[in-house]
C-alpha cells in the first residue's frame, strides 16, 4: 500500500529510484553489515553489540519525530542491540525489489515496513523470517486484527504498525447550512449525496485510482471476504454478494450524478475539496492529516469533522484501506533482538502518531494539536481508534494481490466515464486473482 | 566518419611487428581497462543476467495456499517467452508505440532538420543562442520534463487550456483518443533539439567550396537546399531516425508519469512499462522471468525494425 505523505511525493520519489537503478544496476549500497556474531547467539555477553538494520518508508516529515530519534533513543537505553534505521526513498513495490535482491545477496536488513496486503507476497517469495514464538509474548499489545494481518496461514512474520479503517470525512459546517445530516448507513448516504448534488455539492468522490484498496475495504467493511482457504487451495470471491453491494451503492450515486468522479491523488480532488465543491470524502484513517495538509489555509479551517463509516448493513463494521508493519527477513541473524526492537519500536504511539500513523498498537493516540484544530477540536483520533476496533476481521490477501492494482484501477476509471460499470471493477478482480494466483503456481479452488 | 574507419582499420596491424609494439599493446589495454570493467559491469552483465532469468521462473515448492513460503528458481526453457507473446497487453503496447513512432519520429526528424537548416543558413544571427535553447529541453531529465508537461496538460491547471477554454475550444490532452498525440508533443519537444544538433553537425561538415561553385553555376539558396544539403545529411538522418526508434520501443518515462494521473493507462500502456511493472510484480504476468522475455522480446523487435530501415534506406540510396 502506497502510504500517506510518501504517497504524494510518489512520482518524484519513483523518479529518484528510476534514476539509482538504471545509472548502473550491479552498484547498489546496501544497508548493512553482517552482524559479527554468529547466527543463532541469542544475547551477547560483554562481547560485540548485535547490529539490527531497519529499512523503512516512513515520511519523516518536518514537525515529526524521525525514526533515526528513535533508534538513537533505543541505542542508548540498549547498549547490547544497535539498530541503524534507513529510509527507503521510492515505492513500496520499488523496495520489495530492493529486499528481495538483498536477501538473496546475503545483505538485507532484519527489519523492514511492508503493507498488509504484500505480507503474504514477500512470505511466498521466502524473504521473511518465522518469528512466530517470539511475537507470542508482545500480542496483547496489538489489536488482534492488525495481528492477524502480519500472520501468514499460521506463521507470525512480523509486528502491525497501523491500520487504515475507511472512516468517513465531512464538512460540518457545509452539511448544517446545507440542512444535511450526517449519514450512518450507506442508504442514507446515497440519499444525501443526491440532496447536496440538487444544491450542487458532492458529499463524497468515486477514486478510480484508488480502487485496488478503497473499494475491496469497502467489500470488507460490507461483511466481504475476498479470499479464503478451501482444502488447501484459494477460493476467490471478490465479486460476491458483498461487493455487489458495494457496486450497487455507487453504481446508483454515479448514474444519478450524486459523487464527484475525481482520481484521488489528482489536482482535481484537491481543488474540489478547496473550492467546496466536494464537502465529504470515504477515506482512510491515515487521510486524516493529509486532507488537513490538503486544506490548510483555506475556509476550510476548523470544518471539517470524522465521523464512522456509514454502515452498509445493520451492525458497525469497516474494512482495511492500507497500513503495514514492520517484518522480520529471513536472513537476519538475531530475530529476537530484532522483535525486541520491533516490539519497542511499535509501541512508542506518540512518535509514530506524529509521523501521520493511526497505530497498530493498543493504547490511548493523542491526537496532534494542528489536526485538532483542522477538525474544529474533535478527539480525530479517539474517532480512528474507533474504527480500527470496527474492522472487518477476516479479510486475508493473496500473494499475488499487488500484481491486480492497476487492472482494477483501469477498470474503476472506466466505470467513472460511464463506459463501465462499478461491477466490472469487482469481476475483473476476481478474473485477475484466479489467473495471477496460476500463474505464480498457487493452488485456485474451483 | 569514413575517414575515423579508415583509421581504425590501419591500427589492426599492431603487435604483430615486434617486441616493443606489444609492449604497447599492453599499455593500450591498461588505458582501455576503466572503460571494458564498466562495460562488463554495467552493460554485458545485464544482458546475460537478464537472458538467463527469461529461461527460468521462481516458482513454489511446497504446497498450500502460500506455497510452503519458499520459491526455487526452475529451468523453464521458452515458457515465459511463450507467456508473454500470449499476453494481450503486450501486442496492445507494441501496436502503441509503433502507431506512436509512425506519426512522430518524421514530424521529429522534419522538425529538426529544419532547424538545423535555419542554424546553417545565413538567416540566422547568434546561432549559438539558438543551437543552445533548441537542445535545452533535451538537458531536462526525461521524467522531470514529463512531469512538467502533465500540468501543462492538467485540465484544471492547463494554461494551453485557459487561453483555448476562453475561446471556447479546450483540449482534453488526457483522453483516449488523445493521449498519444499529448506524449508524442513531449518527445517532440524534448529530442528535436537533439537530433537538429545531429544535422547541424553532418551541415557545418559539408565543404563550403560545394556552396561557392553552385553560387557561380547560378543556383539559388532553395536549390543549393535540395541538391546539395539534404543529399549530404542523409547518413545524419539514418542515424537520427535509428535512434528514434530505438527511444520509441522504449517509450517510457512519459507513460509512466501520465498514468499517475490516468489510471486507464494502466501498468502495461507501452511493452517497456509492462516489463518494468511485471518486473516488480504490480502487472501480469509477474516476476524477473517474464519481465526479461518482455524485455529480450522488445529488443529483438527494435533490432529487426532498425536493421530493416537501414537495408531499406541503403536500397534506396542505390
Amino acid at each position: 500500500m502506497e502510504h500517506t505523505v510518501a504517497r504524494a511525493a510518489g512520482v518524484l520519489a519513483a523518479v529518484a529510484a528510476l534514476a539509482a537503478t538504471s545509472a548502473c544496476a550491479g552498484t547498489q549500497a546496501t544497508t548493512t553489515a553482517p552482524s559479527p556474531a554468529a547466527p543463532g547467539t541469542t544475547a551477547v555477553t560483554g562481547g560485540e553489540p548485535v547490529e539490527i538494520a531497519y529499512l523503512h518508508r516512513l515520511p519523516d516529515g518536518e514537525g515529526m519525530t524521525k525514526v533515526a530519534e528513535l533508534a538513537e533513543q533505543w541505542n542508548e537505553e540498549n547498549p547490547d542491540i544497535q539498530v541503524t534505521a534507513t529510509k527507503f526513498d521510492g515505492r513500496a513495490a520499488e523496495m520489495i525489489t530492493k529486499i528481495e535482491a538483498d536477501v538473496q545477496a546475503g545483505t538485507a536488513p532484519c527489519l523492514a515496513q511492508a503493507g498488509y496486503a504484500e505480507v503474504p507476497s514477500l512470505f511466498t517469495r521466502g524473504l521473511l523470517a518465522d518469528v512466530t514464538s517470539e511475537a507470542a509474548g508482545y500480542a496483547d499489545n496489538y489489536s488482534a486484527g492488525a495481528f492477524s494481518l502480519m500472520t501468514v496461514g499460521g506463521t507470525t512474520v512480523g509486528l502491525p504498525q497501523d491500520g487504515g479503517p475507511l472512516v468517513y470525512y465531512y464538512n460540518a459546517a457545509e452539511f448544517e447550512r446545507l440542512g444535511l445530516t450526517v449519514p450512518t448507513t450507506m442508504t442514507e448516504l446515497a440519499d444525501v449525496a443526491k440532496t447536496a448534488a440538487g444544491q450542487g455539492k458532492y458529499v463524497v468522490a468515486f477514486q478510480p485510482d484508488e480502487a485496488q484498496y478503497w473499494l475491496a475495504a469497502q467489500a470488507a467493511a460490507a461483511g466481504g471476504t475476498w479470499f479464503s482457504a478451501e482444502n488447501d487451495a484459494w477460493r476467490v470471491d471478490a465479486a460476491g454478494e458483498a461487493s455487489q453491494q458495494v457496486a450497487g451503492l455507487w453504481q446508483d450515486l454515479l448514474d444519478s450524478d450524486a459523487a464527484l468522479v475525481e482520481q484521488r491523488w489528482g489536482d482535481g480532488f484537491r481543488g474540489a475539496l478547496n473550492d467546496q465543491s466536494l464537502i465529504g470524502t470515504i477515506g482512510a484513517a491515515w487521510e486524516a492529516p493529509l486532507l488537513a495538509g490538503d486544506m490548510a489555509g483555506t475556509a476550510n479551517e476548523g470544518q471539517w469533522s470524522v465521523a464512522q463509516l456509514p454502515s452498509f448493513g445493520s451492525e458497525a463494521m469497516t474494512g482495511p484501506d492500507g497500513g503495514f508493519g514492520v517484518v522480520v527477513l529471513r536472513t537476519c541473524d538475531h530475530p529476537a533482538e530484532a522483535m525486541e526492537f520491533n516490539n519497542w519500536l511499535n509501541t512508542q504511539i506518540d512518535a509514530l502518531v506524529s509521523q501521520g500513523l493511526v497505530v497498530a498498537a493498543t493504547g490511548p493516540m493523542e491526537t496532534p494539536e494542528a489536526i485538532r484544530t483542522f477538525y474544529g477540536g474533535q478527539d480525530v483520533f479517539a474517532e480512528l481508534a474507533t474504527a480500527n476496533e470496527n474492522l472487518n476481521p477476516d479479510f486475508p490477501y493473496i500473494p499475488t494481490y499487488p500484481a491486480i492494482g492497476a487492472e482494477m484501477a483501469a477498470a474503476a476509471d472506466r466505470a467513472g466515464s460511464g463506459q463501465g460499470t462499478v461491477m466490472d471493477i469487482f469481476t475483473t478482480a476476481q478474473e485477475a486473482s484466479v489467473s495471477s494466483l496460476e500463474d505464480a503456481g498457487l493452488p485456485v479452488a474451483r | 566518419m569514413a575517414a575515423r574507419d579508415r583509421r581504425a582499420r590501419g591500427g589492426r596491424g599492431f603487435g604483430r611487428r615486434g617486441f616493443g609494439r606489444s609492449h604497447e599493446a599492453r599499455t593500450g589495454w591498461m588505458f582501455l581497462s576503466p572503460f571494458v570493467l564498466l562495460f562488463a559491469l554495467c552493460f554485458l552483465a545485464p544482458i546475460v543476467v537478464s537472458v538467463r532469468a527469461a529461461f527460468h521462473r521462481d516458482l513454489p515448492t511446497g504446497g498450500g495456499l502460500y506455497g510452503g513460503g519458499e520459491l526455487v528458481e526452475t529451468f523453464v526453457g521458452v515458457e515465459n517467452f511463450a507467456q508473454v507473446l500470449a499476453t494481450p497487453a503486450l501486442w496492445a503496447g507494441l501496436g502503441r508505440v509503433v502507431l506512436f513512432g509512425i506519426f512522430q519520429i518524421p514530424v521529429m526528424i522534419g522538425l529538426a532538420l529544419l532547424l538545423a537548416l535555419l542554424l546553417d543558413s545565413e538567416v540566422v544571427r547568434r546561432v549559438t543562442v539558438f543551437r543552445l535553447g533548441f537542445f535545452l529541453p533535451f538537458a531536462i531529465p526525461g521524467v522531470i520534463a514529463a512531469l512538467l508537461w502533465t500540468y501543462i496538460y492538467s485540465p484544471r491547471l492547463s494554461p494551453i487550456n485557459q487561453v483555448l477554454g476562453a475561446v471556447g475550444a479546450p483540449i482534453d490532452f488526457f483522453h483516449p483518443q488523445m493521449i498519444l498525440v499529448s506524449m508524442a508533443n513531449m518527445t517532440t519537444w524534448t529530442f528535436a533539439g537533439y537530433n537538429m544538433l545531429i544535422f547541424l553537425a553532418a551541415l557545418q561538415a559539408i565543404p563550403r567550396e560545394l556552396y561557392e561553385a553552385a553560387r557561380i553555376d547560378g543556383a539559388s539558396e532553395a536549390r543549393i537546399v535540395w541538391a546539395i544539403k539534404i543529399p549530404m545529411v542523409a547518413p545524419a538522418a539514418l542515424l537520427a531516425v535509428l535512434l528514434s526508434i530505438i527511444g520509441t520501443i522504449q517509450l517510457f518515462n512519459e507513460p509512466t508519469v501520465l498514468a499517475t494521473v490516468n489510471p486507464w493507462m494502466g501498468n502495461d500502456f507501452t511493452p517497456m512499462v509492462l516489463a518494468y511493472n511485471a518486473m516488480t510484480g504490480q502487472a501480469q504476468p509477474s516476476g524477473a522471468g517474464p519481465a526479461s522475455a518482455v524485455s529480450i522480446v522488445m529488443a529483438v523487435f527494435a533490432g529487426v525494425l532498425a536493421a530493416g530501415y537501414a537495408l531499406a534506406q541503403r536500397r534506396l540510396a542505390r
